[in-house]
Formats: structure tokens, C-alpha cells, sequence
């Protein structure tokens, strides 16, 4: 039987097979094969790309290359989300593998930060892990920790390994023996056809009468256009990790097992696709 | 950005105490007015939390940092971040070149895209977000 830590592995060493092509318009001395790999979908686009970047600046002159960005059927893909939200947001419904457009030009300022270098990822990474903390524990447990333990989060990630990363993690999914939970769930709610970036508020995965709150009781709380009413056509599916869990699922079980290695539960609502 | 002191332009009257600052802070990209922040006839109480347009936010200076004169701002929700280290530099007037970081519980530095109203609601306390701000980094 399925164990509750097997979970965990699967979450980690989910993959995205992904096409990388050159933009038609970037000046190449000649042509540019386009660049498959197999991304993480923890992890960040700006962190598992170096090979790509390689790939593409052998056919161009260094004074055409500024900063690497990508896009996605015209959308700039923002870093500093996870692969895997990025993906089941954007790209879920359609045929694999996934198509990405790789720029050197033209950085768009409005929709991207810069990552000048994996030092910025790394303090992206950590301030989020510190924020999630905030709302679990407090920030009572992230504190706690040494400095090397912080970086061992980041180079397990960095480096791909699991065990090296859980091996800290693990502490950040414990709460005290007389809660039941954590203080509040550390989420955050992605809709492409909202203006406002995404949902995230204080929300107790206990009631006060002790029951677990479910991913239901989250979305009917603080997004309920989310979820179709009883008798109505379903029209979102609610993903993380690219499935829809079981509205039923308990948020506490969720935050513990589908975090992302941030320690936030970043969940997409996208339009039911119709096949 | 509103200034709780300060009233300098006639506006109908907001949510928020002071009415909007000064002309020479530009604007983000306004949002529009939505009707529920339209002019509020005598005798009506201020919305609750959820439905004000305005936060308020206290700005603590970290370390050798120029403190503020003002410190006590009421900004709009969807303020990002990054527009508010913005406006914090210019109010200082440091220099475009020169960094500054700004906290949330002394622990974590929010994303430059993160909105206020956001880190409002989860941090919040006592009707204000109280936000550290730093020219070097203060806490990793």
C-alpha cells in the first residue's frame, strides 16, 4: 500500500517534458535546433536552464545575448513561480511536450524581475520558505535553524536531492503534540482570468470545534467562484502538482504533502477543458 | 499614496483619513474608483477592513538607514512592493542605484511583485502592516 511518504518522492521527482525554441526574431549566425529537457517541477526555470542557454548562445555573437527569458504563447513566464505552477496554469490542457520560447532580447520589465544569478533565486527561495514558516510556526521553527541548515534546504533543491532537503524540511512539517495543525496553511490561488496575481489570506486548517478543514472549506472560504455549485456543471479544475485532489482532502494532510519545497500550497484554478 | 497629514489636493471625500498625498509622488497605475469607494455621504461609518481601498503601513527604519519623517502612510492594496521601495527612495532621496530591502516581521524580504493588501491580511496587526526597510540586507 501506498505510503504517505511515497507522496513526498512523487511531488519531487515530478517532470515536465519541455521544447525550447529560439525566437524567430533573435539574430543566430546559423540555425538553432530546438532544445529538449525534462524540467522539475519544484524547482525554477532560471535554475534548471543553464544547459539550454548554453545551447542557444553557441550560435550567436555575444553582443546579441543580454538576459535569458521565456515565454509561453506570448505570456512572459515569471522565475520566481515554481516550474510546476507555471505549467498547470498555463499549459496543463494542451498536448506535451510543452512549447517554451527562449529570448535574449527585449526583456519585458513589467512582467519579469531580473535574475542576474542564482544568489537571487536563492533569497527568492528562502525568503518564501521564511514566509510560509511565518504563517505555520510563527516563524518559531525556520529561526531555530542554523545557518547551514537554511542552506541545505537551498543546495538540496539546487542539487535535486530529496533526501538532503527532508532531511530539514521534515522539522518545518512538525506542530506542537496539543494543535492539531499548523497556526494558518501557507497558500496561494492562481486564476488566469483575474487581474490580481493570486489569492492568499490567514486560514486555519482547524475549526473550532476541532474538525479538519478541507481544500473545499478553503476554496468556498476565500474563492468561491472556484468551485460549481451542488447541482451545477463543474467548471474549473482545481490543480496542484497536476491533479485535482479530492475537494474532501484535509488542507493540513495537503500543506504537509503537496507543498511545494517553498512550503506554500500553490494551486490552480483552470477552466474545465472541454474534450 | 496617501499622507495622513497632508491634504494637499481637493478630492471627494476617500475611505482613507488625509485624502491623497502630495501631486509629486506619480501613481501607479491606478486601479479604478469602484463604486463603493465613491464619495460617502455624512454619517456613514468606514467600511471594514476587507472593503477599504487604502492600508495603513508603519515604516521602520533598520540600522543607519535615513529614518523617515513621515512614517505612518495609508497605500492602496495592489501597491506592490517594488513601487513602495520606489517611493521610499525618492523620499530619501537615494540614489536609483542604491538598494533597499524591506521586511515583513523582521524575517522574510516579500517579493518586489507582492502587493501590499496581500501581505496586509496575512501580517497585519493592530489595523497596520508594520514594514522594516534597510540599505543592506538585514535579515537575510
Amino acid at each position: 500500500m501506498t505510503d504517505d511518504k511515497d507522496v513526498l518522492r512523487d511531488v519531487w521527482f515530478g517532470r515536465i517534458p519541455t521544447c525550447f525554441t529560439l525566437y524567430q526574431d533573435e539574430i543566430t549566425e546559423r540555425e538553432a535546433e530546438p532544445y529538449y529537457l525534462l524540467l522539475p517541477r519544484v524547482s525554477y526555470l532560471t535554475l534548471v536552464t543553464d544547459k539550454v542557454k548554453k545551447h542557444f548562445q553557441k550560435v550567436m555573437r555575444q553582443e546579441d545575448i543580454s538576459e535569458i527569458w521565456f515565454e509561453y504563447e506570448g505570456t512572459p513566464l515569471k522565475w520566481h513561480y515554481p516550474i510546476g505552477l507555471l505549467f498547470d496554469l498555463l499549459a496543463s490542457s494542451s498536448a506535451l511536450p510543452w512549447n517554451i520560447t527562449v529570448h535574449f532580447k527585449s526583456f519585458p520589465e513589467k512582467d519579469l524581475l531580473h535574475c542576474p544569478s542564482k544568489d537571487v533565486i536563492e533569497a527568492h527561495f528562502m525568503s518564501c520558505m521564511k514566509e510560509a514558516d511565518a504563517l505555520k510556526h510563527k516563524s518559531q521553527v525556520i529561526n531555530e535553524m542554523q545557518k547551514k541548515d537554511h542552506k541545505q534546504l537551498w543546495m538540496g533543491l539546487q542539487n535535486d536531492r530529496f533526501d538532503q532537503f527532508w532531511a530539514i524540511n521534515r522539522k518545518l512539517m512538525e506542530y506542537p503534540a496539543e494543535d492539531n495543525g499548523f497556526r494558518y496553511i501557507p497558500f496561494r490561488i492562481y486564476q488566469t482570468t483575474t487581474e490580481r496575481p493570486f489569492i492568499q489570506k490567514l486560514f486555519r486548517p482547524v475549526a473550532a470545534d476541532g474538525q479538519l478543514h478541507t481544500l473545499g472549506d478553503l476554496l468556498k472560504e476565500v474563492c468561491p467562484s472556484a468551485i460549481a455549485p451542488e447541482d451545477g456543471e463543474k467548471k474549473n479544475q482545481v490543480m496542484i502538482h497536476g491533479i485535482e485532489p479530492m475537494l474532501e482532502t484535509p488542507l493540513q494532510w495537503l500543506s504537509e504533502h503537496l507543498s511545494y519545497p517553498d512550503n506554500f500550497l500553490h494551486i490552480s484554478i483552470i477552466p474545465q477543458p472541454t474534450d | 499614496m496617501a499622507e495622513e497629514q497632508e491634504s494637499v489636493l481637493q478630492l471627494p471625500p476617500s475611505t482613507a483619513p488625509g485624502g491623497e498625498g502630495p501631486t509629486e509622488v506619480s501613481p501607479e497605475t491606478a486601479t479604478p474608483e469602484t463604486p463603493s469607494s465613491a464619495a460617502v455621504s455624512p454619517g456613514t461609518e468606514e467600511p471594514a477592513g476587507d472593503t477599504k481601498k487604502k492600508i495603513d503601513i508603519l515604516l521602520k527604519a533598520v540600522g543607519d538607514t535615513p529614518i523617515m519623517k513621515t512614517k505612518k502612510w495609508a497605500v492602496e492594496r495592489t501597491r506592490t512592493i517594488q513601487g513602495l521601495i520606489d517611493f521610499i527612495k525618492k523620499f530619501l532621496k537615494l540614489v536609483a542605484s542604491e538598494q533597499l530591502f524591506i521586511y515583513v516581521n523582521q524575517s522574510f524580504a516579500p517579493s518586489p511583485d507582492q502587493e501590499v493588501g496581500t501581505l496586509y491580511e496575512c501580517f497585519g496587526s493592530d489595523g497596520k502592516l508594520v514594514l522594516h526597510y534597510c540599505k543592506s540586507q538585514a535579515w537575510g
